[in-house]
C-alpha cells in the first residue's frame, strides 16, 4: 500500500511542472487583463524548440532555448492584442493552430514523423537523507523542474500580494483606467505580463520535451495546454489555487496510470475509460459544489482604450 | 467604406494572405514551380480537375473532388455554426468536439439498432444526434448559468470526459460491434442502409445530403438570429447582458438556449459524419473537428453565412490539400493556412488601419483644406 502510494506521488511530482508553470503563466498573462487560451500553443513551441536546441547544446540551455520561443510566440500575441487591440481569444487560438500545423510541418519536414532524434534528459537529482525516508522519499529523484514548480507558485504568490508590482499587474487586470491614471503605462505592465505569461508556458513545454519525455513527439503536448487553462480558473487566478489544482490534476493522472499498473483487478470492476474520465469528472463535481463566480479579472479580454471609460 | 466591408474584408484579405504566406513557405523550402503545382493540385483537389473534364475527362474528375469538399465543408459548416452561435450569446463554446463525439454515438447508434424506413430513419438518428450533442451542452450551460462555472473549463473538462468514456470505453467496451468471422472492427455496428444519408450523385461523388444540410442550417441560424424575437434577445444578452436584462430580456434562458443549440449543431456535426462517410462511430472521430470549428467561427466573423462560406474556402483546401502529397508537398499546409488565416484575421485592426489610412490619404489628395468639424485627437 505505502508502495503504491509512493509510486503515485512519485509519478504526480513528475508529471505535474509543466501543468503547474503553464498554468502559473496563463495566470500572469490573465491576472493583467490578456486573456491566455494561446498557452497551448506556447507550450508546444516551447517543447519543439527545447528539443532541437538540446540536440546542439547542453540540455539545461536548450530550456531556456524553450522558454524564449514560448515568449516569441507571447510576442505576437502581445503585438495582436495589446498594440492592436485585437481580440484576444481570436489571437490565441489562431497562435495555437499555427503551432500545431506548423510544429507538424517543421517536425515531418526536419526529423520525419517519428519526432526528434532522442536528447540527453535533464539529469534527476537525488536528495541525500531523503531517499530512504517512506513517503517523503517520492521527493527525491526528479529532474530540476520538479522542484522549481514546488516552490515557484509561492514566489508568484508573493510577487502578487506582497510587492508594488504585483498591485500593479492585479490592478492593470482589474481597472486599467486606474492604473493609468497614476500615471503608469498600462500597455508596458501587460507586455510584461504576456511576455512572462510566455515564458512559463515555454518552460511547461520544454519541460515536457527534455524531463517528461525525451525528444518532441507529435503530440507533444496534447491538450495540456487547456488542462493549464483549466487549473488557473479552477485556482479561481490565484498562484496557490493554480498550483493545487495542477498538483490535482497530475495526481489524478498518475492515479490512473497507477491504478492499471498496480491493480489490474480494478480494470475488471471499472473500465479504464472511467478511470480516465474521473479527474475531470471531480473537477466537473468540485465546480458545480462549489460554485464559481466573479473571480475572473474585471478587464480580462478588453483591449486597453486610453479615451474609453 | 461600408460597415458590410469593413465587415468581410479583413478575413477575405486574411485567407488570401495566408495562401500567399504558405506559397511561399514551400517555394523557399522547395522551389517556386513546386509550390504553384501544390497550389494547383489543392485546387483541383478541392473544386475538381475542371482542365481534365473539359479536355474529355470523365466527369468523376470534377464530381469526387467536389464531393471530399463538400463533405469537408459540411463537417467545418456545422462546427463553426455551433462556436460562432454560443459566441454570439457570449460563450467560448471550447467543447463543440465533445459534442460531436456524442452526436456522432448517438446517430450510430440509432442507424445501426432501429428499423425504420429511410423517410424517417435519418431524421430520426439526426435527431437523436442533436438531443445528444445539446444535452451535453446543457451540462455546461447549467453549470454556468447555475453555478456560475466558467464555460472554458467546463467545455474543456466535457471533451475529456467524452473522449474518455466513448473512445475509451464504450466503443471499445459495451457497444463494439461483433466482430464477424476472424476480423476484429473497432468502433461500432455499421449502420443500416436505410439511415445512410443519400448521396446526391450517385456513385460517383461522395456528395451526400450532409452539405444541403449544413447550409441550411447556416441559413436557418442566420433567420434566427437576424429575424426573430428570441434571435434578437439573444444576441442582447451577448453584447450587453446588463442592458439586456433590464429590458426585459429572460437572460438566463436565452444564453441557455444558445448553449444548447451549439450542442445540437455540433452533435449534428457527428451524425453528418457518421451517416454520410464513416457509416459506424469509429474508434475515434479521428481528426479535431470541433477546433477547427473555432477557427471557421472565427474567420466567417461569428456570422452564421460566414462561417459557411469560411467553411466551404477550407472544404476545399482541406479536401484538396490531401492531393499536395503528390508533389511530396507536406499535408498539414490546409491546416498551416487556416491557421495563419486565422492569426491575420485576429490582426483585423492592423487591416483596418492601414485600410483607412489609405482612404484618409486618398481624401486628403481630393480635398486638400476642409475646415474640421469639433475637436478631434489628431492620431498617429
Amino acid at each position: 500500500m505505502l508502495e503504491v502510494l509512493h509510486s503515485l506521488l512519485f509519478s504526480t511530482l513528475d508529471a505535474a511542472p509543466a501543468l503547474v508553470f503553464a498554468a502559473l503563466g496563463a495566470m500572469l498573462s490573465e491576472r493583467a487583463g490578456v486573456v491566455s487560451v494561446g498557452v497551448e500553443g506556447m507550450m508546444r513551441t516551447g517543447a519543439f524548440c527545447a528539443a532541437v536546441a538540446a540536440l546542439v547544446m547542453p540540455t539545461p540551455l536548450a530550456v531556456l532555448v524553450g522558454m524564449g520561443a514560448g515568449a516569441g510566440i507571447a510576442a505576437v500575441h502581445g503585438f495582436l492584442s495589446i498594440r492592436w487591440r485585437s481580440d484576444q481569444v481570436v489571437s490565441g487560438m489562431a497562435l495555437n493552430l499555427v503551432a500545431m500545423a506548423g510544429g507538424t510541418f517543421l517536425l515531418e519536414s526536419l526529423y520525419g514523423p517519428n519526432g526528434t532524434p532522442a536528447i540527453t534528459q535533464l539529469s534527476r537529482w537525488n536528495l541525500p537523507g531523503l531517499s530512504h525516508v517512506p513517503l517523503l522519499g517520492a521527493l527525491s529523484g526528479h529532474a530540476a523542474p520538479t522542484y522549481l514548480a514546488l516552490t515557484l507558485p509561492f514566489l508568484f504568490h508573493l510577487l502578487l500580494s506582497r510587492t508594488p508590482l504585483g498591485l500593479r499587474l492585479r490592478a492593470v487586470g482589474d481597472k486599467p483606467h486606474a492604473v493609468a491614471t497614476l500615471g503608469l503605462s498600462v500597455p508596458a505592465l501587460r507586455w510584461g505580463a504576456v511576455l512572462g505569461g510566455g515564458l512559463m508556458a515555454g518552460l511547461g513545454g520544454a519541460v515536457l520535451s527534455t524531463a517528461v519525455l525525451d525528444r518532441f513527439e507529435q503530440h507533444t503536448p496534447a491538450g495540456l495546454g487547456f488542462m493549464a487553462l483549466a487549473a488557473m480558473v479552477f485556482g479561481r487566478w490565484t498562484p496557490l489555487g493554480a498550483f493545487a489544482a495542477a498538483l490535482f490534476f497530475a495526481f489524478g493522472n498518475a492515479l490512473r496510470i497507477g491504478l492499471a499498473s498496480s491493480a489490474p483487478w480494478l480494470l475488471d470492476l471499472v473500465p479504464q475509460g472511467f478511470l480516465l474520465a474521473l479527474p475531470y469528472l471531480l473537477t466537473l463535481l468540485v465546480l458545480a459544489l462549489q460554485g464559481q463566480r466573479g473571480h475572473a479579472p474585471a478587464a480580462l479580454g478588453t483591449p486597453y482604450e486610453q479615451e474609453s471609460r | 467604406m461600408g460597415e458590410r466591408t469593413r465587415q468581410v474584408l479583413p478575413s477575405v484579405l486574411s485567407v488570401l494572405l495566408a495562401l500567399a504566406v504558405c506559397w511561399l513557405t514551400i517555394a523557399l523550402t522547395r522551389d517556386a514551380d513546386t509550390a504553384t503545382r501544390a497550389y494547383l493540385q489543392m485546387l483541383w483537389g478541392g473544386v475538381g480537375n475542371w482542365p481534365a473534364f473539359l479536355d474529355g475527362g470523365s466527369s468523376t474528375a470534377v464530381l469526387r473532388p467536389l464531393g471530399e469538399a463538400a463533405m469537408k465543408a459540411a463537417l467545418l459548416t456545422l462546427t463553426g455554426l455551433s462556436v460562432a452561435v454560443a459566441f454570439k450569446v457570449g460563450l467560448f463554446n471550447i467543447g463543440a468536439q465533445g459534442q460531436m463525439i456524442w452526436g456522432a454515438l448517438a446517430a450510430a447508434l440509432v442507424g445501426a439498432h432501429v428499423s425504420l424506413p429511410g423517410v424517417l430513419h435519418v431524421p430520426l438518428a439526426l435527431l437523436a444526434a442533436a438531443v445528444a450533442g445539446a444535452a451535453w451542452a446543457s451540462i455546461a450551460g447549467v453549470l454556468k448559468l447555475k453555478r456560475g462555472v466558467h464555460e472554458v473549463i467546463s467545455t474543456i473538462m466535457l471533451n475529456w470526459v467524452a473522449v474518455s468514456l466513448v473512445d475509451n470505453w464504450l466503443v471499445i467496451g459495451p457497444l463494439r460491434a461483433v466482430a464477424e468471422g476472424a476480423s476484429s472492427i473497432t468502433g461500432t455496428a455499421e449502420i443500416l442502409p436505410t439511415a445512410q444519408l443519400p448521396r446526391l450523385l450517385g456513385d460517383s461523388s461522395r456528395l451526400n445530403l450532409g452539405f444541403p444540410l449544413a447550409l441550411a442550417a447556416a441559413l436557418g441560424v442566420w433567420v434566427w438570429l437576424s429575424r426573430t424575437r428570441s434571435g434578437y434577445e439573444t444576441r442582447a444578452v451577448g453584447l450587453t447582458p446588463e442592458a439586456a436584462r433590464a429590458a426585459g430580456v429572460p437572460t438566463l434562458w436565452r444564453a441557455g438556449g444558445a448553449m444548447a443549440l451549439a450542442g445540437a449543431l455540433a452533435g449534428l456535426a457527428g451524425a453528418v459524419l457518421v451517416l454520410g462517410t464513416e457509416g459506424r462511430y469509429p474508434g475515434s472521430l479521428g481528426a479535431p473537428y470541433g477546433f477547427d470549428g473555432i477557427a471557421i467561427a472565427l474567420i466567417g466573423n461569428n456570422h452564421p453565412l460566414g462561417a459557411a462560406l469560411a467553411a466551404a474556402v477550407f472544404g476545399v483546401l482541406r479536401a484538396g490539400g490531401t492531393r499536395m502529397q503528390l508533389l511530396g508537398v507536406h499535408k498539414s499546409f490546409p491546416e498551416l493556412i487556416q491557421g495563419f488565416a486565422l492569426l491575420f484575421v485576429a490582426g483585423r485592426m492592423v487591416w483596418l488601419a492601414l485600410l483607412d489610412r489609405r482612404q484618409k490619404r486618398a481624401q486628403a489628395q481630393g480635398q486638400s483644406q476642409a475646415p474640421q468639424a469639433g475637436v478631434e485627437v489628431p492620431r498617429a
